[in-house]
């Protein structure tokens, strides 16, 4: 995509893509506790079906995955493994962490072998708590991912800037080239940073 | 081996519960260990319709797990250890406001007694009386050191390695005794007492706090529900 | 080693003579594979790390403590009744089974004891614990050799059961429902006749499964015969539950030790197998999921009226002592020994868990076999990652 790589994206183009890719997700599981049974339910069971939101749960290797969900405990021996395999997913990519554990540690939040919370490894879109969460749940989680990569500006991304959003509000006037929604200009000091979705609303602490 | 068809495979289990062990039955097995054993065993105790404890000395530990398995105890439950020491932290659940309490630091030991502040302890079954029992023995204090069970029961090796990491107990004749749950530079045994926990440390309990507070019940109604109440109240307390 | 059968052998030696080879010319070199911390075929973070000469382990370790999150040193720190929440989560397939023995040994030590209809409520739990965490086994089975659809009956009809526990409980997974002196609420109105109709269902699926896997003749020939462990292994190793069972030892703690529950109520039997080999672990846990629906079925008539909460005070502290108090969870012995020294909480709890035992015997049954079994004898040993780590 030379428009890409030029770092710029007519608005049309860039809603086309975003939407594409953001209806042919692949996910890669990453269950380590509990909730990776609740996440096997959502993901695999007939019941909650998320392929009808466009989510395609096969993929065995993080090289072809498009968002990670990170379901469960993250231990102090595991962490390493965990930064190691995020790295390896091709960009662009997303993350969700799945339940209190890998949220902040949870009912394990004065162990000496949990890790605090996953975000201290890698960036989290999407947080969805809960203990473990019901498969609803996640699959709220997933639409809401999904509303965030359909807003993203693609080229900032690609240029491996922060997430960027293409709302209205964050508009700059370059003069002339751009109408509504045009990427790749540089990112103007009123969009905030990369703020994290939680499934249910409320604060992060 | 040709396998079976489902129907001969199948074997008719025992219909008739077999007699539950009485307390003959565990009085007759300290009798047979003590034969089998000698003065290693220190002592024991039954509790009534329930369980089996002995101690016995730190020497005789590997003589003790294979003179039970000889007499019919070949399967091997769980072998852990215990710090005595009262925690010197404490919960950290304390009332914030009150006065600090002067921590404990007597060792008391539990059933069947004991001298020193680390103990190991093991389990041990006999499938076919259906009668269990709990060996104990003394760690010296300044040398953690105890005869290895592998050689009796090979389920044992993880068991001692579970009990290096957690309580620094050495065994000696075990053939690998690496880190079994933790990272290798690890530092510390998280299951002695003197091990803090640092996330409670860190952050101090606030109280007792109400953070939302609870409806309001009539007077009524909280006697009807005082059953429920108090088992409820009982736990956030 | 006499007890080692002709297979093992024949592998035991072919493995010897593996090692013999390394050094000449032109044969096969060793190779060293790990399958894990993360992998589709270890259920979990069990890391398996494997020897391989060709085709053939030669020698393999698991590596487990991806999951060690320190439940022992977190009970001392908790009290009594916020022990629960926290052991729901070893074996998170069968959370109300874990809590049962915890209470008892409490209960144990304060010598209260519930009342009968809490009892049998419990004991109905329970067992609705395990025919929800062996069903998914049962479909996980077919995952493990390439068969997708069984996983999918699995997490149809376990949601039934699931159902059945979110309903009497409020919680799907982890319901924290047992507490010392009984439980926390009655069961809701029509709980009973939905549970009859949905043990009919759960038979049904039962049979589908016998149908889809077990008479499969693909499923058959990768399970028969491959991983043996005689009764004398398995009892040295500590084996449990079915994995013991399955090796022709008939020990069952539901009926071979008395406790406060309602299993001597309900007609049920014991199954065992002589065969001690993938297959038979299988089959056996599948015979037990039929005889918890019968025991299930049976006690839903013989539910008692009364109280389900005894009298207990207020702030529970229990008395100085030690109990052990162990029970057949669905994945085998799981116990409780519990120090108490009078305090609000436990002084030293340490949890036998039976997943623990049951995977410490893989170095000695993987060796010799070929790298295809090594996910067959691991999917039939049944271990939960919670479970062993703790």
């Amino acid at each position: 995509m030379g428009l890409v790589d030029r770092g710029r994206m007519p608005a049309p183009l860039t809603k086309l893509f975003n939407m594409s890719r953001s209806y042919s997700l692949w996910v890669y599981q990453w269950g380590l506790a509990c909730c990776a049974i609740e996440m096997g339910a959502a993901f695999g069971s007939p019941r909650y079906d998320v392929m009808r939101l466009g989510v395609i749960p096969l993929p065995a290797s993080p090289r072809q995955a498009d968002f990670v969900c990170i379901s469960g405990t993250v231990t102090d021996k595991m962490a390493p493994a965990i930064k190691r395999l995020w790295e390896q997913m091709p960009e662009p990519k997303y993350s969700i962490s799945m339940g209190s554990c890998a949220n902040c540690g949870g009912p394990y939040w004065d162990s000496y072998s949990v890790t605090k919370g996953v975000d201290q490894i890698i960036p989290i879109d999407v947080y969805v708590p809960g203990c473990p969460p019901r498969p609803e749940a996640l699959l709220e989680g997933v639409v809401l991912l999904q509303q965030r990569i359909k807003n993203e500006d693609m080229a900032a991304k690609w240029r491996g800037d922060e997430y960027r959003n293409n709302r209205r509000e964050y508009e700059v006037d370059d003069g002339g080239y751009r109408t509504h929604g045009v990427s790749g200009d540089p990112i103007p000091s009123n969009v905030p940073p990369r703020e994290p979705i939680v499934v249910g609303g409320g604060p992060i602490e | 081996m040709a396998p079976l068809s489902d129907d001969q495979a199948t074997e008719e289990s025992d219909t008739d519960t077999l007699a539950l062990p009485g307390d003959g039955l565990r009085e007759g097995i300290v009798d047979d260990l003590r034969e089998r054993i000698g003065d290693a065993l220190i002592d024991a105790h039954i509790s009534p319709n329930d369980d089996l404890w002995v101690r016995v000395t730190t020497d005789g530990w590997k003589d003790t797990g294979t003179a039970l398995k000889a007499a019919g105890f070949d399967h091997f439950c769980f072998l852990s250890a215990i710090d005595w020491m009262p925690s010197p932290y404490g919960t950290g659940e304390d009332d914030p406001d009150a006065e600090p309490k002067e921590p404990d630091t007597e060792i008391v030991q539990g059933v069947t007694g004991g001298e020193t502040r680390l103990q190991v302890f093991a389990r041990l079954t006999d499938l076919d009386r259906h009668v269990g029992i709990t060996i104990k023995a003394d760690v010296p204090d300044d040398e953690p050191l105890v005869d290895t069970w592998t050689e009796s029961f090979a389920g044992a090796n993880w068991h001692e390695r579970e009990c290096h990491e957690m309580f620094g107990i050495g065994f000696v004749g075990h053939p690998d005794l690496r880190n079994m749950y933790l990272p290798t530079d690890f530092e510390g045994h998280p299951l002695r007492k003197d091990f803090p926990l640092l996330a409670r440390m860190v952050k101090p309990w606030p109280g007792i706090v109400d953070v939302e507070p609870m409806p309001e019940f009539d007077e009524e109604e909280k006697n009807d529900d005082q059953k429920e109440d108090e088992s409820t109240e009982g736990e956030s307390s | 080693m006499t007890m080692l059968s002709d297979r093992q052998q024949l592998s035991y030696i072919a493995s010897q003579a593996a090692d013999a080879r390394l050094n000449v010319e032109l044969e096969t070199e060793g190779m060293t594979l790990n399958i894990g911390p993360q992998h589709p075929a270890t259920h979990g973070t069990l890391r398996i790390i494997c020897r391989l000469d060709g085709e053939q382990v030669v020698w393999a370790e698991p590596s487990a403590g991806y999951m060690h999150r320190g439940y022992e040193k977190l009970t001392e720190v908790r009290t009594f009744p916020q022990v629960t929440t926290l052991i729901n989560r070893i074996d998170w397939l069968g959370s109300f089974a874990n809590e049962v023995p915890f209470i008892l040994a409490a209960e144990k030590l304060m010598e209260i004891e519930a009342p009968p209809r809490a009892q049998v409520i419990r004991t109905i739990l329970f067992e609705l614990s395990r025919i929800a965490n062996v069903s998914l086994f049962l479909g996980d089975l077919g995952v493990q050799m390439g068969a997708i659809t069984p996983v999918f009956l699995a997490f149809r009809d376990r949601e039934y059961v699931l159902n059945l526990i979110e309903g009497a409980t409020g919680g799907r997974f982890h319901p924290n429902f047992d507490r010392i002196g009984g439980l926390k609420d009655d069961l809701p109105k029509g709980w009973i006749d939905e549970t009859r109709q949905v043990m009919i269902k759960l038979q049904q699926f039962c049979d589908t499964i016998e149908d889809l896997l077990f008479g499969n003749e693909i499923f058959q020939s990768r399970m028969r015969g491959i991983g043996i462990i005689p009764a004398d292994i398995a009892k040295s190793y500590g084996l449990s539950g079915a994995n013991l069972r399955a090796s022709g030892i008939d020990y069952d703690l539901r009926r071979d030790q008395e406790l406060p529950m309602a299993w001597d109520k309900a007609d049920w039997r014991v199954w065992t197998h002589p065969d001690g080999d993938s297959f038979a672990r299988c089959w056996v846990r599948l015979q037990e999921t039929r005889e918890s629906c019968k025991i299930v079925e049976q006690l839903l008539d013989q539910i008692p009226a009364g109280p389900i909460m005894t009298k207990v005070p207020r702030i529970i502290k229990v008395p100085e002592g030690e109990a052990w108090v162990a029970t057949e969870n669905p994945l085998g012995e799981m116990g409780y020994y519990v120090v108490s020294k009078g305090d609000l909480g436990p002084f030293r709890v340490k949890i036998r868990s039976a997943s623990f035992n049951n995977i410490s015997v893989v170095p000695w049954a993987l060796k010799g076999v070929y790298v295809p079994d090594v996910i067959t004898i691991l999917a039939s040993l049944y271990f939960i990652l919670g479970d062993i780590d703790r």
